[in-house]
């Protein structure tokens, strides 16, 4: 059976998906298969004896999706989330997402603090704690809001967007906890050159705080890269796929018998 | 059969559906070839065009009718829909309906006509 050469339907493709509001593995599902399929069916055209240019219009007559079959796909293949608040005002709908953030935020916020209590930690804290915890919250919310219009609102228009500011925001979280760090051991070492004697006093006490405030913006930061981290991974794969089959990147294809259209 | 209102438009949608499993009890096959045999079988008289045949295909998927799986064929991906259980048992008691719907049709335009009074 002919192949086409090249990905001579990839225009046609990109024109279908300029019309879809899915998620992009749902686009790119949707693609390939209607790809493969137009393929074939030209490539059978082809083989029947029919001229390319013909084949090609009589394949895309059959298989190219029309507006109300469109309106069916983007339906169906709709997140369960747009499915469940499609009746909701979009405005109060964005209220109530901000809200719920909100809340989540608050909840892990309060979350950290105890833990902090729970353990001890909190008796007599580096100041620069409540800037690294509040940051950490930030950054949380930062991932939650990412992960829920990623993987749950399914709204891909945009999938790069915020992703840097969560990296900037580990960074910035564990710049706190060294900058805290730092500050903190000048401010000692201020101290114990007017009063060294405090020194066996003051110097453990430094170092239980240090080590809080340290622990914490690590483990933040490091939590908030890894999100980065596994987010920016899942948007490069998706887009890479999507992108290959819209014909923006070139795959590699298997030798065989080819054919222009 | 149930007596409720019956829509016209729900019924051609629900034959196309029947066309599209009944073409997978031959075993699994790709989109445009369930298109190619519906039309085959039928001599010409069901034909999918303007890429009608897709929302069908995966509606069936989502229901649990028909069970889509991706393969490798020639290094391009191919998805290839197969009848399922659930499938078989919908086709064989939805023609039934259909048959009965159509029998009571037939016996309403053959039916011989009054004399006027």
């Amino acid at each position: 059976m002919s192949t086409p050469k090249e990905r001579v339907f990839a225009p046609v493709l990109r024109e279908v998906e300029s019309g879809m509001a899915l998620p992009l593995p749902d686009r790119t599902r949707i693609l390939r298969e209607l790809e493969y399929d137009l393929e074939e069916l030209w490539s059978r055209f082809v083989d029947e004896g029919i001229p390319a240019e013909e084949a090609r219009r009589r394949a895309l007559d059959a298989l190219v999706p029309d507006a109300r079959s469109m309106t069916e796909l983007d339906r169906l293949h709709a997140p369960l989330y747009r499915r469940l608040t499609n009746s909701f005002p979009s405005g109060r709908l964005r209220s109530m997402e901000r809200a719920s953030l909100g809340l989540a935020v608050a909840a892990v916020l309060g979350v950290q603090t105890a833990t902090l209590l729970r353990v001890d930690l909190l008796r007599d804290p580096s100041p620069f704690l409540w800037p690294v915890l509040v940051g950490g919250a930030c950054l949380l919310a930062m991932v939650l809001a990412k992960a829920f219009q990623l993987w749950i609102k399914g709204d891909h228009d945009q999938p790069t967007r915020g992703l840097g500011a969560i990296l900037v925001a580990a960074g910035i979280v564990l710049a706190l906890g060294f900058g805290g760090t730092t500050f903190d051991t000048f401010r000692l070492a201020g101290v114990l050159e007017q009063a060294p004697e405090l020194a066996e006093a003051l110097v453990p006490l430094w170092l239980f705080r240090s080590a809080t405030l340290l622990s914490v913006a690590i483990l933040l930061a490091l939590g908030g890269g890894l999100a980065w981290f596994i987010l920016s991974q899942w948007v490069a794969h998706v887009r890479r796929a999507h992108r290959e089959v819209l014909g923006l990147d070139r795959p590699a294809r298997p030798k065989g018998k080819h054919e222009h259209v | 059969m149930a007596e409720k209102d019956f829509d016209v438009q729900a019924f051609a949608r629900d034959i196309n559906e029947l066309l599209v499993l009944s073409t997978l009890r031959d075993g699994p096959k790709h989109g445009y070839q369930i298109g190619l045999d519906v039309e085959t079988d039928s001599n010409g008289l069901f034909r999918f065009r303007h890429g009608t045949l897709y929302p069908i295909l995966h509606r069936l998927e989502e229901e649990g009718l028909i069970g889509g799986s991706w393969s490798k064929a020639g290094g391009r991906r191919r998805k290839v829909y197969g009848l399922t259980a659930a499938g078989e048992r919908h086709l064989s008691g939805e023609a039934s309906r259909v048959e009965e719907i159509v029998s009571r049709l037939m016996g309403l335009l053959r039916k011989p006509g009054r004399a006027p009074a």
